[in-house]
C-alpha cells in the first residue's frame, strides 16, 4: 500500500468514526460534558483556595476579660470561626459529634489570674481528626493563638521587669521556623488538588472512551465493516478510529490547561510548552492504555469494567493525596502503571517547580513508552475483532 | 364479584408475585458475570485495596537535607534532632543552597533545611535565630511531617537553652518567664491524623452507593436489550404491578448487600484495625435507610440506561465528585450552596457524613438525626419516583404489545 492510499483509509475510518461519534449522545456525554462538569465543578468548589471561617467551640471555664480578648483574637482567624460558647467540655464534644464543630478551644479555670500571677495554666485545643483538612487548618490557628497568648503575657511580664522585646522575644522563643512553601505559598489547595484531579478525569473518560468505541464494534458485529473501511489493515483502522478521539480529548486537554493556568493563573514556572506537550502525552497514553484494556479482554463490559477500576484507583495511586513513597513498596511499583502517574510528577518538576526538562525527561518517556502497548495487544485484538462473537 | 377483584386475592397474588420477581432479579444477578463485577468483585476488592494503599496512614522519614551555614554545636544538636524524629530523615548535609536545591530537583530530598552563619551567635546574644525551611509541595504530607518536626525540635532546644541561660535565678521564677503559658493539642477520634482513617471510612460507604448505581442499571440495561419492545417490564403475567416489581426487585437488592455491608464496614475495618467506635446497632439503623435510599435512587436512574454499558460511561467519573461533595475533606462548610444542594440528591452525602461521625467519632443516632432524616426522606422520595418509572415502563410495554397486536391482525386480515 503507498503512502497516499494508507492516508487514505485513515482518513476513510476517521470520517466513519466522527459519523459513529455524533450519531450517540452517550459520545457527547463522556467527551464533553463529564469533563467540562468536573472542571466547573472542582473549581468553583475551591475557589476560595483556603477553607474559610470552620467552626469551632470554645470551653470558657474562667469568664474574664482576658479569656474574652483571647476568644475575640481566635475569632478573627481567617480560618477559625467561634460558633460555640459553652462551659462544659461534653457539650462541646457532642458539638463535635454533631458535625457543627472542628475544633474545641479550652481556657481553663482562674484562667487570668493564674497566667499573670506565673501559676502556668495550660490552654489545650482538640480537633476532630475525623476530617484531616479542618483539622490540620484549625490545629494550626489554634497553636499560634496559644503561642501568642504566651507571648503577650511573657512580653507584659519581660517589660515590667525592663527587659527589651527583642530580649524577651529571644528567651520565649530563641528558634524560630521560617516556613517557605515553594511554588505554593498560600498552601492553596486548589492548586494542590486540581492540578491532579482534572487530569485524572480526562484519562479515565479517555479510557472508557476508547473501551466503548472498540467494545461496540464488537457487541454490534461491525468490526468487520470498521476493518474493511481502513482497508484491511489493522493499524491504518485502529489509527483512524482513535484519531478523531485524540483531536476531541487534546482539545479538552487544553481547555482543562486554561482554565488552570489561564483562568485561574496556577502556578506555571516552567512556561506552557512542557505543560501542553505532557497533557498531549496524557491523552495518547490514556488511549494507548485503553486500547489494551479491549484487547486484554475483548468484551465490551468486562473491558469498561476493568477501564472504570484502574481508572478510578489511578486517583488513589499517584500520591498527589497520600504521597506514593509513603506507600508498600508493591504499590510503588504498580503506580508506574498509571499514565497519570508520570503526568503528575511532571507537573511536579515544570508547574510547580519550574525545574530544568533535563529532570522530566524519563516521565515524558514513559508516557511515550504507553504506546508500546498497542502493538503488544495488536494481534490479539484483531483476532477478537475477526472472529470473536458477542455473548452477552 | 369476580374472584380477580377481590382484595384477599389481589393481596396473596402480589405477595406471590413479590417472591416471583425477587427470585428472578436473583437469578438475573447471578447470571450476569458483569453485574457480579459490580455486586461483587468491586465491594470485595476496593475497600481491600484502598485500605491497603493508605495502610501507613502517616508518613515515616519524609526525606530532607540540611544546609548548615552555621556549622555550630546548636545546629548540629537540631539536625541530630530533627533526624531523631519518626517523620524525617536528614539524608544529606549540602555545602549551599545551589547543592542543596539540585537534591530537591533529583526528588533525592523533599525539603531543605537552611541555617545561617549567624545562627548560634543569636543564640548566645539572646536574640531569637532563625532556621528556614524549604519544601517542595509536591505532597502535602511531607510539609507537614517537616513542619512538625522543626517545630517541636524548635521548642525543645528553646527549653534546654532556657534552662541554661537562667542558671541564677531560682528553677520556679525562670519557668515565668520561659514558659508563661503552656499549650497540649490532642487530635480526636483519629488521634494520629491518619490518612487511612480519614478517607477509608468514607470510602466504603461511597463504594455501596456507586456499586448499587452501576449494578441495578447494568441490569435495567440489560433488560431493555434484550426487551423485544426495548422496555425495562418483561411482557409476563407476574409483572404486572408497579409495587410488587419495586418491592421484588429491592428485596434482592437488600439481602445481597446486607452481606457486602458486613463485609465493607464491619470485617474490612478490622481487618486493617481502622478506628470503629460506633455502637453496631446504631451502624446499622443508620446503614438500612441509606441502603433504601440509594436503591430506590439506583431503580430509579437504571430508568433512564437503554444499553447495559451506558451505566458505566454515565456513573463512574461521578464518584470523584460524590466524594468531595459530601464534605468529609473539603468542609462542608466551604462548599457553596449550589454544589451542596447538589449534594442532596444523593444518599452517599449524609450517608457519609452520618457513617464517619458514628463509626470513627462515636456519635448516637441523636448527633446524627439530621443524616438519619435525610436519608429517610431520600428513602421515600426516591422509592416513589422508582414506582412511577415502573409504572410507566408497564403502561408503556402494554401499549407497544396492543399495538403490535393490532398490527399482527391487520396484516392477517391483508393477507386473507
Amino acid at each position: 500500500m503507498t503512502l497516499k492510499q494508507s492516508l487514505h483509509s485513515i482518513w476513510n475510518v476517521a470520517k466513519r468514526e466522527i459519523h459513529r461519534l455524533t450519531s450517540k449522545p452517550i459520545y457527547f456525554f463522556c467527551m464533553l460534558i463529564a469533563p467540562v462538569l468536573c472542571v466547573v465543578f472542582f473549581l468553583s468548589l475551591m475557589q476560595e483556595g483556603l477553607p474559610t471561617n470552620l467552626p469551632i467551640a470554645v470551653v470558657d471555664m474562667d469568664g474574664s476579660a482576658t479569656s474574652r480578648n483571647l476568644i475575640r483574637q481566635l475569632d478573627a482567624f481567617e480560618q477559625t470561626e467561634v460558633v460555640y460558647k459553652t462551659a462544659t467540655f461534653d457539650d462541646a464534644r457532642r458539638e463535635m459529634q454533631k458535625g457543627n464543630v472542628y475544633g474545641i478551644f479550652y481556657i481553663p479555670k482562674d484562667f487570668a489570674v493564674e497566667a499573670t500571677t506565673g501559676k502556668q495554666p495550660t490552654l489545650s485545643f482538640y480537633t476532630n481528626g475525623t476530617y484531616l483538612i479542618a483539622a490540620s487548618l484549625l490545629f494550626r490557628d489554634m497553636k499560634t493563638m496559644s503561642v501568642l497568648a504566651g507571648a503577650s503575657v511573657g512580653l507584659q511580664t519581660g517589660l515590667a521587669k525592663g527587659y527589651t522585646t527583642d530580649q524577651i522575644m529571644g528567651q520565649l522563643q530563641p528558634v524560630v521556623v521560617d516556613t517557605h512553601a515553594l511554588g505554593n505559598p498560600w498552601l492553596n489547595y486548589s492548586v494542590y488538588l486540581n492540578n491532579t484531579i482534572l487530569p485524572g478525569v480526562l484519562q479515565l473518560m479517555i479510557f472508557l472512551v476508547t473501551v466503548f468505541s472498540i467494545g461496540t464494534e464488537l457487541k454490534y458485529s461491525t468490526a468487520r465493516q470498521w476493518l474493511q473501511t481502513g482497508g484491511n489493515s489493522f493499524t491504518l483502522s485502529l489509527l483512524g478510529k482513535l484519531l478523531p478521539q485524540t483531536v476531541i480529548f487534546t482539545v479538552i486537554a487544553l481547555l482543562c490547561c486554561s482554565a488552570l493556568y489561564g483562568f485561574n493563573a496556577f502556578p506555571l514556572n516552567s512556561g506552557w510548552m512542557p505543560m501542553i506537550v505532557a497533557l498531549f502525552l496524557l491523552v495518547i497514553a490514556s488511549q494507548a492504555v485503553g486500547v489494551f484494556m479491549i484487547g486484554v479482554l475483548p468484551t465490551l463490559r468486562l473491558g469498561l469494567s476493568f477501564a472504570s477500576l484502574f481508572g478510578m484507583i489511578a486517583f488513589s495511586i499517584v500520591g498527589f493525596s497520600f504521597p506514593v513513597l509513603g506507600m508498600d513498596p508493591i504499590l510503588q511499583a504498580l503506580s508506574t502503571l498509571f499514565p497519570l502517574r508520570h503526568y503528575f510528577l511532571i507537573y511536579v518538576d515544570q508547574a510547580l517547580n519550574g525545574r530544568e526538562l533535563f529532570y522530566s525527561w524519563t516521565e515524558y518517556a514513559w508516557l511515550i513508552g504507553f504506546l508500546i502497548l498497542p502493538f503488544l495487544i495488536g494481534k490479539h485484538l484483531k483476532n477478537a475483532l475477526l472472529y470473536f462473537k458477542y455473548i452477552p | 364479584m369476580k374472584r380477580e377483584h377481590r382484595l384477599r386475592y389481589i393481596i396473596k397474588e402480589g405477595i406471590q408475585d413479590t417472591f416471583f420477581i425477587w427470585k428472578d432479579e436473583l437469578k438475573n444477578v447471578f447470571k450476569d458475570s458483569g453485574v457480579m463485577i459490580f455486586f461483587f468483585l468491586v465491594p470485595f476488592v476496593y475497600p481491600l485495596l484502598y485500605a491497603f494503599i493508605y495502610n501507613n496512614e502517616v508518613v515515616h522519614n519524609a526525606k530532607m537535607v540540611v544546609v548548615d551555614q552555621s556549622d555550630s554545636y546548636l545546629s548540629r544538636e537540631y539536625i541530630r534532632k530533627v533526624d531523631a524524629t519518626a517523620d524525617v530523615k536528614v539524608v544529606a548535609v549540602c555545602a549551599d543552597m545551589e547543592e542543596a536545591k539540585r537534591m530537591l530537583d533529583e526528588k533525592k530530598a523533599y525539603g531543605i533545611l537552611y541555617f545561617p552563619s549567624e545562627f548560634s551567635k543569636n543564640i548566645h546574644k539572646g536574640k531569637q535565630a532563625t532556621v528556614s525551611l524549604y519544601c517542595d509541595m509536591s505532597a502535602l504530607l511531607f510539609y507537614k511531617a517537616f513542619l512538625l518536626a522543626t517545630t517541636e525540635v524548635s521548642l525543645e532546644i528553646g527549653k534546654e537553652l532556657r534552662a541554661q541561660n537562667n542558671p541564677s535565678s531560682t528553677i520556679e521564677q525562670e519557668k515565668i518567664t520561659i514558659n508563661p503559658i503552656p499549650y497540649e493539642s490532642v487530635a480526636l477520634f483519629n488521634s494520629q491524623n491518619g490518612f487511612a482513617s480519614f478517607l477509608v471510612p468514607a470510602i466504603l460507604i461511597l463504594v455501596i452507593q456507586q456499586t448499587l448505581i452501576l449494578g441495578i442499571g447494568m441490569l435495567g440495561g440489560t433488560a431493555r436489550e434484550k426487551n423485544r419492545f426495548h422496555c425495562l417490564v418483561p411482557i409476563s403475567r407476574h409483572f404486572n404491578g408497579t409495587l410488587r416489581i419495586v418491592f421484588g426487585k429491592s428485596l434482592t437488592y437488600i439481602l445481597l448487600y446486607v452481606v457486602v455491608c458486613i463485609w465493607a464496614l464491619a470485617v474490612v475495618p478490622k481487618l486493617f484495625s481502622l478506628p470503629q467506635v460506633g455502637e453496631p446497632w446504631t451502624v446499622m439503623l443508620f446503614i438500612l435507610p441509606y441502603l433504601f435510599a440509594s436503591i430506590f435512587l439506583s431503580m430509579t436512574l437504571s430508568g433512564f440506561m437503554t444499553s447495559r454499558e451506558s451505566p458505566m460511561l454515565v456513573f463512574v467519573f461521578t464518584s470523584v465528585i460524590l466524594l468531595f461533595i459530601s464534605g468529609v475533606s473539603w468542609p462542608k462548610e466551604a462548599i457553596p450552596p449550589f454544589w451542596k444542594a447538589v449534594g442532596y440528591l444523593f444518599p452517599s452525602t449524609p450517608g457519609i457524613q452520618g457513617f464517619i461521625r458514628i463509626n470513627t467519632a462515636g456519635a448516637t443516632l441523636n448527633e446524627v438525626a439530621h443524616e438519619y432524616h435525610t436519608l429517610w426522606i431520600q428513602a421515600g422520595v426516591y422509592f416513589i419516583t422508582a414506582c412511577m418509572i415502573y409504572r410507566y415502563q408497564i403502561m408503556r410495554s402494554r401499549k407497544l404489545i396492543i399495538k403490535q397486536y393490532r398490527y399482527m391482525k391487520m396484516q392477517r386480515m391483508m393477507h386473507r
